[in-house]
This record gives C-alpha cells, structure tokens and sequence, in this order.
C-alpha cells in the first residue's frame, strides 16, 4: 500500500465504505452464482420456464446489485481520487510559486509542466484504482473460496493453491520481463527518438542536402524500432498472458474436476454449477490488478515526483521587526560574506559587497561567474547559504521580502510575453494602468509606432499563439512595463547581447535615461554599458574582485582588462 | 470521416491480412472464453446425467482444457500481432509525413506559427496508434462475435436469433453510438481545456518570476485554479457516464441472462434441444456480452483523434511541391553569385521585404550583412538558396537562376545557422552529415580545424560521444563547431552564416568568430551577423535597413566615412 494514502483527506471513509460495498457486493456475487446456478439446474431437470423464473429473477436482481455496487464504489473513488487530485495539483502549483525560480531551474520547466498536467491525471487514475483494487482483492477471492468450500472442499483447495502459484509467477515474470526490458532501454530510447528528432533537423537536413536521402533512415529506424518493440513486448505482454493462463487454466481444471466427480456422484448439478459460475469471478480481482498494473505504476511514479517536490524546503519567513522603508539616496545595502550554493556547487563563497543610494553599478565577469546570481540574490530569488544582507541596518538571512521586492523592476534577457493583448503585457505589473498611462510608456519606449501597425492596435495578441515580437521589441515590452511600476530600483540581467548591434544602440538610448534617480544594478557583458556606470564590480569565480569606475579599472590593469582582451578588443583598435 | 479515409483507411488497406488477422484472434481470444465455458456448463450438465463411461464426455473434457489454454495464448498472439501491424503502419505513417514535409522544411516556421509544430506532428502519429489499438480492433472484433452469436442461434432458432440480434444490438451498436452522440462535445471540450490549461501551466512556469515580482502570484493560482477545476469536472463528467454505463451494460446483461435461460428451458422442453445443452447457452451468454461492452469505449473515443488527424492533414494540403527540376551541374569549384535589382514580396504582403539590390559577390569574397531584424537578411538568404523566387529582377549563381537548382544548390552552398540542429547520435555521426563517405582521417581533420579535436580526444569516448538530446551534452560555443566541422567536410564553395554566434558569450564569440576565419579562408562566405565582431576581416560590410542596402564599403571606409558606423563600432568595442 502506498505511504501518503492516509495523508488525503477522506482516504480512512473511503476505505471503510468501499470495503463495506466490496463485502455486499462479493455476497451478491454468491448469491448471483447461486440462483442462477439453481434455475439452470431447475430447467435441465424439466421443470416449466415460469417455476425457473424465480431463481432467474433472484438472479438478475443479485446482478444489477452486485453491478450498482461497483458504480457506486467507482463513483465514490472517483470522487475521491478527483478531490486529491485537484488538491494536490493546486499545492503543487502553490509550492512552486513559493519555492520560486530555483526550483524551475532544479527540475526543469518542461518536466514541472509535464508533471502538473500529465502527471496529475495519472495520480487521479491511481488514487482511483488504488483503493477498491486492494480491498476487492483482499476481500472478495475469500468470500468466495469460503462460500466454495461450503460446496465442495476439493474445488476449493484447488482454487486455494493456484492464486499464491499465479502470484508468485507473475512477480517472477515481471521482474525477468522488467530486466529484459531495461537492458534494451537505451537502444530503445534511441530509436523512438529518432522521428522527432529527424523532423525537427529537418531543415538543418536540407541544407546538407540530405534531407531527401534522410527519408529511407526514416523507414529503417522505424523497422528497427517496430523489431526492437516486438522483441520487448514479447515479454511485457507475458504477464498477463499468465494472468490469464492461470485463471483460465484453473477454471478449465475445477470443470473437469467436476465433471468427474459427478459422474461418479460425488456432488450434485446445482453446486457444481455454482462452484463453476464463480471459479472465473475469484480469480477476476487479481487480474483487474494485474491488468491496470501499468497504469497504477506510472500514477505512483507522479505521485512520488509530486510529492518529492511537496517536501522541498520552504523559504522560513524571516520576522521583520521593522518595516523596509522605500529605497532613497541615503539607503544602504550591504551583502556580508555571503554564501550561496546550489545542489552543492558553490557559487559564491565569502562575497561582499555594499550598494548605496541612486548609483548605477555595473556587473561584468566572465560567464559562469555569478552575475545571474547576484542579481539573484539582490531580487530575492535565490537565498543565501550563509552570510547576511543588511538593509539600513537591519540584518536579514535573505531579501525574499515582499516589502522589498516591491521596490524591484526586473529586466532579464528574455522577458516573458505571456499570451496576452499587448496593453494587457505591458501592465502586466500594474494591471489597473490606464491606457493613456500605457500609451504614454509605450510611446517613451518607441513601441508606438510597431503598435499603431497592428491591425487590433493595443488590443492585438502577441506571445505563443498569437503574433511573434523580436528581440528587441520584447526588450522594449519589458521596459514599457518597468516605466509604469515607477520603482526606485532597477536590476538588469543581460538585457541586450542577443540583439543586434543597431537594435542594442536604439534601446541603449532608449535605457540610458531611465537610470537616472534609481539604484541600478547591470549585469552584462556588453562592456559599452560599464562607461555609463558610477562604479563597476567584476565577479570572478564567484568573488568581488575589482570595483571602480570604467577609467579607474582601465588604469589599474587588473581582471577587468583581461576581461577586456579576452574578448580580442586588443588588436581589434 | 474523410480524415479518416485519408489518413487511416489506406495503411488499413495496406495491411489488411496483419490487420484481419489480428481481428480474426482477437474475435476467436474471446470465443475461446466463450466456449471455456459454454464446454464446461455442457460439460457439467452432462455428466450430472451420469454417463457409463467417462469416454462419452471424453470430447469435452478435452475442449475445456484446450478452452482453458487456448484463450490465454491467442490473446497474446493477438496483442503481439495486433502491435506489429500497427507499428508497420506507424513507420509508414512517419514516412509519409515526411515525405510531405521535406519539400517545405524552409517553410515550416513561416506557414504555421505555432511553437513546436514538429514535435506535436511527432506525438500525434503515436497517439493514432490508439486508432487501431483501440478503436478499430475492439470495434470489428464486436461487429464479428455480434454476427457470428445471431448465426449460430438461427441455426437453431431464427426467430428467437432475430430477438437476440435486437437485443444485442443494443450493446453493439445504440449504446456507442449514443455514447458518441452524448459525449462528443464533452470529448471535444476537455481536449480544448487541456490544451488551454497546458497554455496557462506553461505561462506560469516561464513567468514564474514575474508573477511573483509583480505580486500577482495569487491572482495566477487562482485563475489556474478555476480553469483546472473546469477540466476536472469535464473529466469527470466523462469518467461518470463511462461508469453509468458499464454498469447499465451490466445490469441489462444480467436481463439478457434471463432471457437466454428461459429460452434454452423452453426449447428443451419442447425438445428442440438437449437439455445438457441449457447451462452451456445461459452461461455463454456473459462472456460473449464482455467482448460486446468495449465497442461503446471505442466508438466514445473517435473524436479525441480529431485534432492529430487534422494537424497531420494540414501538412498534407499544404504540400502543393511539385517535384523541383533537379539540375545536372558539374560540381563548380568557383561560384560567383549575381544579384541584379531584386526585389521580393511575400504573397498577401503590401510591402517588399527587400528592394532594389544589386550585389556581385566575386568566388573567394567575404561578405558581411548587417541590419537590425526585420531589414530583409532571412530573405537574402532565402533568395541565394534560390528557395523563393525574386519577384524582381534576377538572382544568378554561375550564370544560372538560382531557383532552377533545387535542392543542389546545397551542393555549392553550406548554411550555418544560429541553431544549427544536432542529431542524438555521435559526434562523428553528425560530423559525417556533410560528407558520409568521409573516412574517419577526414573527420579528425574537420575536428582539428575547428579547434574541438584535442577537447574530444580528452572525453572517454572520443568522436564516439553521443551529443545527447538536441545536442545537450555540449556547451553553445561546441555545438557550433560541430556543425562548423560538418559544413567543412561537405566542401561546398559558398558559406552562409546566419548569426551563428547569438547566444554566445563575448569570449565564446571570440574565439568562434577567429575559427570562422581562419577555417573558411578560401571560401566565399556570406555573414549575416548582429556583432561587429570580426568585421575588419570582411572584405564587404553591407548594411540593410527596410529590405534595402543602405551602407555597402570595407571596414576601413565604412570607420573612416560613416558616421553611424563609428558609433555602432565603438559601441561594440566598448570604447
């Protein structure tokens, strides 16, 4: 049984009601084999239909109860399943806004999509079929054998040993098939691959020139793939094939078994009629088990993933004794030896570095020095392993504050453009602007005109699904929104190196004066923006390794002209 | 249903003994339970009647064991086969598909806008395997027990056969059809929920930060909240009327148990048939009805193939390619490349995405092209390949048109591009695309000549490595150079570069644009670029700006003459 099944809600009712449901549906299925086992004996002995009718009748009402059962066990576990279900995505969804972007960068966006919305039907389906699964199986085989046994002790014997046989052959089964299965995994893999993988090279195909060519792969993959497929499900279909071996096996073996005996009469019509009607009905639970086997596994692998990341750590709310005060030209912040590692790679070790008032600071250092991080530590997204942030004096672990991060405007080299009307994505961040409020910025940021061409103007859809904006008319997006949050604080990651050079000169005038009054801090590595900064900080190897201003750095010879030469400014002046 | 002619039938009719054979299985897997116990019910009957010797139900006792076996194996044949054939006509499927798409490969992005196109057509040919699996096999395999259960009870009674086929028919064909009916809207809307919450999900996850920064988090949860509540509730209306069913199904097979029994009675009693034979026919009855109930699932399930079906028939009505006259052409080693006032439109555009430009590229001339997007250098490109036809003026490689080369024009001309796609196979694989008779010196040559052969000679498995998905195993800087390696072994006269170092960081882009250099020396290269990186080693700097040349000189005059240059260089520089 699975461990967080008495963590859902509800799970100990649903148990006591479906296990009270199994035991009257398995008497009904008793009685059922009973009467109709009766009226066949009534008629073979020739007694008329309508004295027959009776038993029939028992019979059809046994039935229909037997079936209501099942629809209300069904509905009752689907009901449950669909309610954890949906609490369980909703405090998944929720643990992931809480967690915030490390937890996305931990586990990769498409694969929390994935588990939100392919992985949560699946747990819906195991959650269902967990429960009445267990208990039917737990309970009806025994009502069964037991009622048997009433009948004939030999039949019941022979039912008796064949189910732990069936079990223990099954496991063995599985894990031989499960062990065949794996060591062809990675050919497997290969080659299911290879279709998507041929139609997304496609053009990359066409421009060698074999995209033509490529077509017969396509047909030998496929075969190889088909013969590889074969090969396996030769073993995963074994299962059930002794599932269903057994199961009708042993029926074929309690027929004949009576056969005998009654011509020897040892036993009657009626109660080996009986005994044959439920032979089928006692092995049918442990096939329903084995059939919906896969099903069940791959909902309890999304459980486990859902339920690993519900564990995650959250973020410990510091307590704030005062209230964080807006930023203006006489406040501070300070990192003091701060540590940061993620999934045990260190990052930063021992950094400190000290932002005051409305001064403009640029980041640089090579890639996978830490600029990203740092502007992550400074918005909160990422929290320090050891160290402290002082702002004003106050010591705090981490600045995932929400009075802080209020103060924030963040512009990343990738904005999001969320499938939205343009008004909509350039409030995105203050949703009760006006339109001439966003008119305003759009027009401050050039956007006007590329607007005014849209045939919906302001109401056009832009991002997936609708139209598609460059690069640098995203960029203008973002700072059309950070216009109308008015913060006092500007972070800036890289807005501009995937743009081309005209677009990065436009959009640079375009940003030069927005800095002014505001505490920025820019990472790049476009060194053009260092000369715009009042002081430059290089990050090397995750450490604070030279600050000054542009002329000041070039004076001192030191990492930051290094940086500057690896990149061949040398001998292009 | 004309998807289905199109898409579905021919592969059916391809394959038909596969197909028909599995069906054939499938229909005898559960006759085989059917006659388990129709053989022991007889079986049992006949022997309470106490017979002399045990030789007289000799015959069914053998039937019953080979029933008890017999069931079991023919399903897994059946499955086996069953998944054959359907994985024969998936290969087919995929071939055809891409058959289609490779003539309009140039044109996937621009024609249909949606974000992975081909992944969703890679997906959609597996999901319509359920087609077969799932639909079509439990459907035939109902209509023949269906038939094959009325036949053989109008052997013995065509009146009560002709009852039961009314009756019957109630299972195999009202209920699916009603089902189908009742529940394709439901269908319908919760795939068009899916894909809205799959839309909602993904916006949430890539924006995560700014729903948190803009103190919206809750709004996001709580508007994902009412749209999955929306889709669970139509799954759930799906998933309770498939369990009103079943059960309806069940209860009214109970009925038909009846009605079975009392018939048999009856005929025993007027003679008609042996009263042995009373428990086999009642008993029959369930097993026959469990292969019947499946047929409404299968029917109830058409409409969710719809989507894949129609995406897949869209490539297929876009596919207007004529077969391209191939050109016969010697393998020219000097390729001078000729564009005499061009311009070109896109159909149902108002404006020229490029003008007026006339440009001679001499063999061995470096060439770069500069303009912000949207200034007409992806249709540069487009025009040199001779993939679109300039709608004026004239686009002459060697003398010739260079949309009457087809596809050969990529035996003069390599295209690097800014993602250039690597295949999840080895590096040396992907290396020998450009050559696949290239011997293995060949490609540690292309290796060394792009800088990676001593960085692959220091990982265990060499050229041997597998790139991984897309590629991942290797930095952005690496997987350029693979594809640099492979356009170098092709040896095609002409190189385009179409901004391949975006996304590096300067020192990558440094040392790559130094690669680029010194390994396409004797080459003419055509840059596209978005750095100035580089240029003082273009023989040509052409800027582009509303698809028209706005600034044409070398480096050196461009720095001395023009002032937008300077500031765009020094904005480069840094300086």
């Amino acid at each position: 049984m699975d461990k967080y099944l008495l963590q859902y809600k509800g799970s100990k009712q649903v148990m006591v009601w479906i296990g009270l449901l199994t035991v009257v549906q398995s008497i009904a299925i008793v009685i059922q084999a009973i009467y109709l086992a009766k009226a066949i004996t009534q008629l073979f002995q020739g007694a008329d239909w309508s004295e027959a009718l009776r038993s029939f009748v028992i019979f059809v009402v046994a039935n229909s109860v037997r079936h209501v059962i099942q629809w209300a066990k069904e509905r009752i576990s689907y009901r449950f399943a669909d309610l954890t279900a949906k609490d369980y995505e909703q405090q998944l969804l929720k643990k992931i806004f809480d967690l915030g972007p490390q937890v996305v960068g931990k586990y990769g966006s498409g694969h929390l999509v994935t588990l939100g919305l392919e992985g949560v039907p699946k747990f819906r389906k195991y959650v269902e079929l967990l429960i009445p699964r267990t208990l039917a199986m737990a309970i009806v085989p025994f009502v069964i054998v037991g009622y048997v046994f009433t009948l004939d002790i030999m039949s019941a014997v022979t039912l008796i040993i064949v189910l732990p046989i069936l079990i223990i052959f099954l496991i063995l089964i599985g894990l031989v098939s499960k062990k065949k299965i794996d060591e062809q995994m990675d050919t497997y893999r290969l080659l299911s691959r290879h279709f998507v993988d041929s139609l997304r090279g496609i053009v990359t195909l066409k421009y060698l020139g074999r995209s033509r060519a490529h077509e017969e792969s396509i047909a030998i993959v496929s075969n190889k793939y088909r013969i590889a497929t074969n090969r396996s499900l030769r073993y995963a279909f074994l299962s059930s094939f002794s599932l269903d071996f057994f199961a009708s096996l042993s029926v074929a073996v309690v027929a004949v078994e009576l056969g005998l005996r009654l011509i020897n009469g040892q036993i009657l019509l009626e109660p080996s009629l009986a005994i044959l009607i439920l032979a089928p009905e006692f092995f049918s639970p442990v096939r329903e088990l084995g059939n919906d086997f896969h099903a069940t596994a791959d909902g309890k692998d999304a459980s486990l993933q859902i339920h690993s990341i519900l564990e995650e750590e959250t973020v410990v709310q510091p307590v704030i004794v005062s209230p964080i005060a807006t930023w203006n030209d006489k406040s501070k912040i300070e990192l003091r030896n701060v540590e940061v590692k993620i999934d045990e790679q260190t990052i930063f070790e021992g950094l400190d570095l000290e932002l005051q008032g409305f001064t403009k600071v640029g980041v640089i250092g090579h890639s996978g020095a830490g600029k990203s991080t740092l502007i992550d530590v400074l918005s909160g997204f990422t929290l320090p392993t050891d160290g402290s942030c002082v702002l004003d004096g106050q010591e705090l672990p981490h600045l995932a504050i929400a009075d802080w991060q209020k103060q924030i405007a963040y512009i990343p080299q990738h904005p999001t453009i969320f499938p939205d009307t343009v008004i909509g994505n350039i409030r995105f961040y203050e949703p009760d602007a006006t339109l001439q409020e966003v008119q305003d910025a759009a027009e401050r940021v050039g956007l006007d005109l590329l607007i005014a061409t849209f045939p919906a103007g302001y109401e056009e859809r832009i991002g997936a699904g609708g139209r598609v904006l460059s690069g640098g008319e995203e960029q203008r997006i973002a700072l059309a929104r950070s216009l109308l949050q008015r913060r006092q604080i500007l972070l800036f990651d890289e807005p501009t190196a995937h743009l081309d050079i005209e677009t990065e000169h436009e959009l640079k005038q375009m940003i030069l004066p927005l800095l002014e009054d505001k505490l920025v801090v820019f990472a790049t590595h476009r060194i053009h923006w260092m000369q715009e900064m009042d002081t430059i900080v290089v990050l090397e190897n995750g450490k604070v390794v030279e600050t000054g201003s542009h002329e000041q750095l070039l004076q001192q010879d030191g990492a930051y002209c290094r940086l500057l030469e690896a990149r061949g400014r040398g001998h292009a002046v | 249903m004309n998807l289905y002619q199109q898409h579905i039938l021919p592969y059916a009719r391809k394959y038909n003994k596969t197909i028909l054979s599995t069906i054939l299985l499938g229909t005898l897997t559960i006759l085989s339970a059917a006659m388990l116990t129709f053989t022991s019910g007889y079986l049992i009957s006949r022997t309470s009647e106490r017979p002399e010797t045990i030789l007289l139900v000799y015959i069914p006792i053998v039937a019953v064991r080979t029933f008890g076996i017999s069931r079991a194996a023919l399903r897994y044949v059946e499955r086996l086969l069953g998944h054959n054939a359907v994985l024969k006509i998936i290969a087919d499927m995929r071939v055809q598909l891409y058959h289609v798409l490779e003539p309009q490969a140039l044109f996937i992005r621009s024609r249909f806008q949606t974000g992975d196109l081909l992944g969703a057509l890679a997906d959609d040919i597996e999901h319509l395997q359920d087609v077969y699996i799932r639909t079509l096999f439990p459907t035939v395999i109902g209509l023949f027990l269906f038939s094959f259960s009325v036949i053989v009870l109008a052997v013995y009674d065509w009146k009560f056969a002709l009852i039961m086929a009314v009756l019957l028919a109630i299972v195999t064909f009202m209920y699916p059809m009603l089902s189908l009916y009742m529940m394709k809207k439901n269908q319908l809307q919760s795939k068009k929920l899916h894909s809205q919450l799959y839309n909602t999900m993904t916006e949430g996850i890539f924006g995560l930060r700014d729903w948190i920064i803009s103190g919206r988090k809750q709004q996001f949860l709580a508007s994902f909240k009412e749209e999955s509540h929306a889709s669970h509730a139509i799954d759930k209306k799906l998933a309770y009327w498939q369990q009103s069913r079943t059960m309806q199904l069940q209860v009214f097979s109970g009925l038909l148990v009846l009605v079975v029994g009392v018939w048999a009675g009856q005929q025993a009693a007027a003679g008609s048939l042996a009263p042995t034979y009373i428990a086999a026919f009642t008993l029959v009855t369930l097993p026959i009805l469990e292969g019947l109930i499946p047929v409404s699932f299968a029917i109830e399930r058409l409409p969710a193939y719809e989507a894949s079906l129609q995406r897949i028939d869209a490539i297929h009505q876009q596919n207007t390619a004529e077969e391209p006259i191939a050109m016969e052409l010697s393998r020219a080693d000097q390729v001078s490349i000729v564009l005499d006032n061009v311009g070109y439109r896109y159909e149902g555009q108002k404006e020229n995405a490029v003008q007026n430009i006339s440009l001679t590229i001499q063999p061995g001339e470096k060439v770069a092209v500069l303009g912000k997007s949207g200034a007409g250098k992806s249709t540069l490109i487009q025009l040199l390949l001779g993939t679109v036809q300039p709608t004026e003026g004239q686009v002459h490689v060697n003398e010739q048109a260079a949309s009457l080369y087809g596809d050969s024009i990529f035996e003069i001309m390599s295209v690097l591009n800014q993602k250039p796609y690597l295949f999840a196979t080895t590096v040396q694989n992907n290396i020998k695309l450009g050559d696949a008779s290239a011997t293995f010196e060949d490609v540690q040559r292309v290796a060394e000549q792009v800088g990676l052969f001593e960085y692959l000679q220091s990982l265990p498995e060499g050229l041997k490595t597998q790139m991984e998905e897309t590629g991942q195993r290797f930095s952005g800087g690496e997987r350029q150079r693979i594809a640099l390696a492979r356009i170098l072994l092709k040896q095609t006269p002409v190189v385009i570069l179409d901004e391949p170092t975006v996304g590096l960081d300067p020192v990558t882009e440094h040392s790559l644009v130094e690669t680029l250099h010194h390994s396409l020396e004797d080459k003419t290269v055509v840059w596209i670029t978005h750095h100035l990186m580089g240029m003082e080693k273009m023989d040509r700097i052409i800027f582009m700006d509303g698809g028209e040349v706005i600034m044409n000189g070398t480096h050196k005059e461009l720095l001395a003459t023009n002032e937008r240059y300077q500031q765009l260089y020094a904005l480069d520089q840094g300086i």
